[in-house]
């Protein structure tokens, strides 16, 4: 009876970097694959993202920082869903990440990290295979 | 045989190459169309020379500002003395930097022209200063000094400046801030120095970016929202004209535009429509055109593989603008009319792939081939290890100047002034540039000009858009990336270079910036007049109220006493109100 | 009823933000347990006055949302926010950014923001969205905040289950308020002309009440307009007001709120009815049959549909009596 199972995905760009191109491209993408995309936008603190990803009940987080500062940032993000017992929630991250950064990041708990030129549908094939809390991955639209 | 009777014979032989020699050939490879265009005089019918191209130098511009560039006269010498440029900048303007606090930066400018570097500063500004929070905001939490240095005060400002004495003093090298929404601070800030310095403040020169408008469009570092952004604008505007006339105003940004996803026509559009509204908003100001018009820049139009696009599209942009400025704003001028941008066509940073990156070479000559033939120098822009994110490295560097000079010396790319100048295809795609950017500025005028184009999302939901259409051709291999979409085979091979990343920033500093950072601006108010501070903070308030008060005496009176970034910031978002981002 | 679903429950009542939130998903989904854990909140939710806001694209909805939140806040309220936006028809997914306009409420320990697409369930969005404002009622949220796009007549539903409903105009929309979808101006019980800086507001305000003079009759009272602008704050303060004296006055049992109970008790029985024939149907392969007859013409839709309901003894019985 599970009809209206929806994967959904909250998209945000932590700190105060503005380049949002990716985080965009990736929401619309997100959305064409069927997801429901949450975004946020620009400017969300840690502490934002983890009470959005908590309210909003979403499977995936996405962020994408282009800054430099996601070593820091993500720590935070993670740390934060840690604390509210949602360490469930699959963790992505794009933008400019330096390839040895990324062994500290998956330590750290993040699920994948997702540079320039990734093609969308290897994201959606990602989270679609990843994701461990459903027991009814596809959605499905009510038949009429 | 008159013209019509020439075109008439056109035409029949066009129609019968379509039909005997096109049409079997498409049909033969069972194709729907023909995969090549070709053009005749029968694309560039009304084609006027002296109209719509003109001599280099001459109205409209589209052959050129100038009979030749300034550097061609040098050429010869440069390559006879070794010239090496300080890449990253042009003429005085000194390599594009920033990092830590105001003393890190200072300590890394003093070694690097110990080392022989020379040019003025060209500052990168921290995410937190550029978007208006001191480093002890928790905004700020582990952006201090990252991607630039931290300015929280005036004491920082001149921190900086300490590297900047003697010959490069700062009534001898142009300054370069990429800086928008606090603009006026750090405007307020150099005008400020220049006083404390006994120096003129109509000596200084350089170029603060002051492109507010497209940060709603791309980048993001906005502040207040884009009105009360236009009367800072306007402000900054009036003022400098009348005290600092040999600063430029700004730098409009159509290659972050581009970067950010726009269309080629969206780049131009957009950046025009922008550009638009800076010149209003300096009329409103009461100025004359030609009083200021002169000192509004642009930061490089273009961006992307597709050269010949790229060649019509410098083409155009100087046609549209200058037909703006004369015939829409009335400037007599002819420097009114130009469009003044460091580089002209270049492949732009997002053509990069960070797959193969050698690659990166081979498109950024053919960006430079682009710049040579539209008016610029041929650089070959950016050096090919850009996208690998950690600093451009000597190899890469060296590469690239090479390139350049290659370009320059040996295929002599720049040697004759706009060279497809009477091409049919080059003129016809010049046309179609301009005529698909004027209809969309059009649409834009129609919703209330650039300023309403923001506010109800349309410019950053077009931009978005046309990256997400860019990103679906890519996938569905509608376009082709080579590395990257195609030609991945294990046949391929990667291709290496050592690669020595220029020691740029010392890591443990970098560190360790945001607590001494923190630490000094806690020091600083301590120290400083608090009365005094407050009082300037509140007549800024004042005055930010009342339209018709220009703010930027006032913002120099708060610089003056010390009051921080972030202090005269909030003052104006208590104001002005904060910027609401776009909804997708 | 489960365990983890009762337990969530619970934990839910307690003030546990990740059990209310995730209790949304489970109703909103209608995942196993779904209807359980509606049965045992019920008892629970009606004292929440609930506004909608809805208008056009571009009026300002999101931001005005944030600032009457921030200002109901302010006041003590305790508050939930349901912001609606479309699915896509083609992918079934959906961009939902309303949340990013209300940065100034976001991190307030009271205010719970929930994004919810329309997901294409015909005629369910109502339901979805009259359960999430129980789950949240019964979570202990004072007021409960339905923002979404009058654009349609899913969105219009989604407003009606709300006790007090306003339309954001803004000026210069093209014919003005020609722009606001018929079926909207019905169901009005306060106009904002949001934007007020901008100029213009006062054309709006004009049209606005030319629009009432034609469609309000005698007895049916009339809504009143009110200026806004989120960006000088203008008429914020007393349009909160006035939804703080609606919220206190509010009766239980108006003749809305009857009508309400019998829309949801009718939309519910449809579904259940609408389920139960179909599950009926698909199970002994007569479904099958009559599409195959209609297929090839050897019976019409009509007295096909009339056919397979008279497998149902209720239905023959009804027949009969009509008869």
């Amino acid at each position: 009876m599970n009809e209206n199972r929806k994967i959904r995905v909250l998209i945000s760009k932590p700190g105060l970097d503005g380049h949002e191109r990716g985080a965009m491209v990736v929401a619309y993408g997100l959305r064409d694959e069927g997801f429901e995309v949450i975004y946020t936008g620009l400017r969300q603190t840690p502490e934002q993202i983890v009470n959005a990803a908590i309210q909003e009940d979403v499977d995936v987080l996405g962020l994408s920082i282009l800054s430099g500062a996601h070593l820091g940032l993500t720590r935070k993000v993670i740390d934060g869903l840690g604390a509210q017992q949602a360490d469930d929630i699959l963790v992505l991250l794009g933008g400019i990440i330096p390839e040895e950064d990324i062994p500290a990041l998956k330590e750290m708990g993040v699920d994948e990290i997702f540079t320039a030129g990734t093609p969308i549908k290897d994201i959606s094939d990602f989270i679609r295979s990843h994701l461990p809390r459903s027991p009814e991955q596809e959605p499905v639209i009510e038949k009429p | 045989m008159g013209r019509d009777g020439y075109i008439k014979k056109i035409e029949t032989a066009a129609r019968q190459w379509e039909e005997q020699v096109l049409g079997p050939r498409i049909k033969r490879f069972n194709l729907a169309e023909s995969p090549t265009r070709f053009y005749s005089p029968l694309n560039v019918r009304n084609s006027d020379f002296l109209e719509k191209v003109g001599f280099p130098g001459e109205y409209p511009y589209t052959a050129g500002n100038s009979p030749f560039d300034f550097w061609k006269a040098f050429a010869a010498d440069a390559a006879k003395t070794g010239y090496r440029p300080d890449w990253g900048g042009a003429g005085k303007v000194g390599k594009y930097g920033g990092f830590g606090t105001a003393s890190d930066y200072r300590d890394y400018l003093l070694r690097m022209q110990s080392m022989g570097r020379k040019g003025g500063p060209n500052i990168a500004f921290d995410l937190a200063t550029q978007c208006g929070y001191d480093s002890d905001s928790p905004y700020a939490e582990g952006e201090v000094g990252r991607v630039g240095v931290a300015i929280d005060s005036f004491r920082d400002f001149q921190v900086i400046y300490e590297a900047y004495t003697g010959d490069l003093d700062i009534d001898k090298v142009p300054s370069n801030y990429t800086i928008n929404a606090p603009a006026a601070v750090i405007i307020a800030m150099y005008a400020t120095l220049a006083k404390k310095r006994g120096i003129a403040i109509d000596r200084l020169q350089g170029t603060p970016q002051n492109d507010i408008l497209k940060e709603f469009i791309a980048r993001g570092t906005y502040i207040y929202p884009p009105r009360p952004s236009i009367r800072l604008f306007r402000d900054i505007c009036v003022f400098c004209t009348h005290y600092l006339p040999r600063l430029n105003i700004n730098s409009i940004g159509g290659y972050h535009i581009r970067e950010a996803g726009a269309t080629h026509i969206q780049d131009l559009a957009f950046s025009f429509a922008n550009g638009i509204a800076y010149i209003e908003a300096g009329l409103a100001g009461g100025l004359d055109i030609d009083a200021f018009a002169p000192r509004i820049t642009f930061n490089a139009f273009g961006g992307s593989m597709e050269m010949y696009k790229e060649i019509a599209l410098q083409r155009a942009a100087r046609r549209i603008w200058a037909r703006i400025l004369k015939e829409r704003f009335g400037a007599r001028d002819p420097r009114s009319m130009m469009i003044r941008q460091p580089i002209t066509a270049h492949i732009g940073c997002s053509s990069t792939t960070l797959q193969r990156p050698l690659n990166n070479l081979a498109r950024a000559v053919i960006g430079g081939i682009a710049a040579g033939m539209s008016g610029g120098i041929p650089g070959a822009f950016p050096p090919f290890d850009e996208p690998l994110g950690l600093g451009h490295s000597q190899e890469a560097t060296q590469l690239q100047i090479d390139a350049t000079r290659i370009m320059i010396y040996e295929a002599k790319v720049a040697d004759v002034n706009d060279p497809w100048a009477g091409s049919y295809f080059m003129e016809s795609l010049t046309d179609e540039t301009e005529e698909a950017a004027l209809a969309e500025m059009e649409k834009i005028e129609n919703m209330g000009g650039a300023v309403a184009a923001i506010e109800n999302g349309y410019m950053p939901r077009c931009v978005a858009k046309s990256a997400y259409e860019k990103q679906k051709l890519v996938e569905q291999l509608k376009e082709f990336i080579v590395g990257v979409n195609c030609f991945t085979s294990d046949n391929e091979i990667e291709v290496s270079v050592n690669r020595i990343v220029e020691a740029t920033y010392d890591p443990e500093r970098m560190k360790t910036a945001e607590d001494r950072q923190k630490k000094s601006l806690a020091r600083l108010k301590r120290e400083r007049n608090g009365t005094a501070v407050s009082t300037a903070l509140k007549t800024l308030c004042v005055h930010a109220r009342d339209d018709s008060y220009n703010l930027m005496p006032d913002i120099i009176e708060c610089v003056e006493n010390e009051a921080t970034l972030q202090e005269i910031s909030d003052v104006l978002r208590q104001v002005f109100g904060e910027a609401q981002p776009i909804k997708l | 009823m489960q365990r983890e679903v009762s337990e969530m429950i619970d934990a839910m009542k307690r003030g546990d933000t990740r059990a209310l939130a995730r209790t949304i998903t489970l109703v909103e989904n209608r995942s196993p347990g779904w209807k359980e854990a509606m049965q045992a909140i019920y008892g629970d939710t009606g004292s929440a006055c609930v506004f909608g806001i809805t208008g056009s694209p571009g009026a300002g909805k999101s931001t005005l949302t944030n600032e009457i939140a921030l200002r109901l806040h302010d006041q003590g309220y305790s508050l939930g926010i349901i912001a609606v936006d479309p699915s896509s028809p083609f992918s079934g997914g959906a961009l939902l950014g309303d949340r990013l306009r209300m940065r100034n409420i976001c991190m307030k320990t009271d205010i719970f923001i929930r994004s919810m697409a329309t997901r294409g369930v015909l005629g369910g969005l109502c339901q979805a969205a009259r359960d999430v404002v129980r789950i949240l009622d019964a979570a202990g949220k004072d007021i409960i905040l339905i923002e979404t796009v009058g654009a349609g007549q899913d969105e219009i539903d989604v407003v009606r289950v709300s006790n007090f409903v306003m339309v954001v105009c803004i000026p210069g929309q093209g014919d003005g308020i020609q722009a606001i979808k018929a079926g909207i101006m019905e169901i009005a019980d306060l106009f904002i002309v949001n934007k007020a800086d901008l100029g213009g507001a006062d054309e709006i305000v004009a049209d606005i009440n030319g629009m009432l003079d034609l469609c309000t009759h005698n007895g049916i009272p009339r809504p009143p307009i009110m200026k806004t602008s989120t960006e000088t704050k203008e008429g914020l303060d007393a349009l909160v007001e006035n939804l703080i004296a609606y919220a206190r006055e509010r009766k239980a049992a108006t003749e809305v709120n009857r009508n309400h109970v019998k829309e949801e008790i009718l939309s519910l029985l449809e579904r259940e009815v609408f389920h139960f024939v179909r599950e009926e149907l698909s199970g002994n392969g007569r479904f099958e049959e009559a599409v195959e007859q209609v297929l090839s013409h050897r019976a019409d839709p009509y007295s096909t549909v009339e056919e397979l309901l008279g497998s149902f003894p209720l239905y023959r019985g009804m027949k009969t009596r009509e008869k």
